[in-house]
């Protein structure tokens, strides 16, 4: 198990695997995103996206099930406050498979609560080809040892 | 229709309501977030938040879910979003709970290359009690006024 004082600024971990589905990106998109290009083929193809694409909410909760899989199993956390600097940067596509890199940003023990720190990770979610399609810079809280 | 140029910084929307169910909570926790405080109830009861909670994207989730249908009231010609500046969950989202959403316009400025704008606002969900639990900083994107129509 990894506390506060496991990880150093600078660590790079890299997980998870997640295909992404034509099913998954409509159901979805009708629980919380109903916009026509998350939708629709048709109306998809009439937009500036030029075909059905996933919600960046939705390309979030699949980044943060890869999270949970492969991270929290082996890392003393306890939720998290937030994050920051979050940026959709490519669409995110049916037969897309996505991946995680994960990087130690920055370090900060509370002054209240001397059995825990703050982690900033920035991820980069990245596509089959390597490209990345979300950034973002979560706000993570580590239990000491 | 609502345009780019019809948004004013200071201007706030109501986002409208939603009551939160365990069965919702359940359900997104074990597809997208499976941690036992948002996937098992009795090992919530024994965790921390002393009961079962949302997930945080859960949350944001259902943020997207009350800005898209006040973009829909509005007829705003919203065409996605580059991302946002900041999100805090600030309390824990419990079964039972109704989250009110709110939005402020905090800043619009014009795209250089392409006929749309950007609107940055805060956007909170705020619970029964008053209390916010979630408060956003994002960046959506509008279509501008069509120059006929101006």
């Amino acid at each position: 198990m990894k506390y506060f004082e496991d990880v150093h600024v600078g660590d790079v971990m890299r997980f998870g695997r997640y295909e992404v589905t034509r099913e998954e990106i409509v159901e979805y998109a009708r629980q919380f995103d109903p916009q026509p290009f998350h939708l629709d083929d048709e109306a998809a193809k009439a937009s500036m996206f030029g075909g059905l694409i996933a919600s960046g909410w939705h390309t979030g909760a699949m980044f943060i099930r890869m999270v949970v899989e492969h991270m929290t199993p082996v890392h003393a956390t306890s939720g998290a406050m937030g994050f920051d600097d979050l940026k959709w940067l490519k669409p995110v596509r049916p037969g897309d498979v996505l991946s995680v890199e994960s990087e130690i940003r920055e370090k900060i023990e509370s002054r209240s609560r001397p059995d825990r720190g703050t982690v900033k990770i920035e991820s980069r979610i990245e596509n089959q080809r390597g490209e990345v399609v979300m950034s973002l810079v979560s706000l993570v809280i580590y239990l000491r040892r | 229709m609502k345009y780019w140029e019809d948004f004013e910084v200071g201007e706030s929307t109501e986002l409208g309501s939603h009551s939160i169910t365990e069965a919702e909570i359940l359900a997104f926790a074990r597809k997208y977030d499976p941690q036992p405080f948002h996937a098992d109830p009795e090992a919530a009861r024994r965790s921390i938040f002393g009961g079962l909670i949302a997930s945080g994207w859960h949350t944001c989730a259902l943020m997207m879910r009350l800005s898209v249908e006040a973009n829909r009231r509005e007829e705003a010609a919203a065409t996605g979003s580059p991302g946002l500046d900041s999100c805090r969950w600030l309390k824990p989202v419990r079964p039972g709970d109704t989250l009110t959403g709110r939005s402020e316009v905090l800043e619009t400025w014009p795209s250089r290359s392409k006929p749309i704008g950007f609107v940055r606002r805060r956007v909170e969900l705020i619970n029964q009690d008053g209390e916010a639990v979630v408060s956003i900083v994002g960046i959506t994107m509008y279509r501008r006024r069509p120059a006929a129509a101006a």
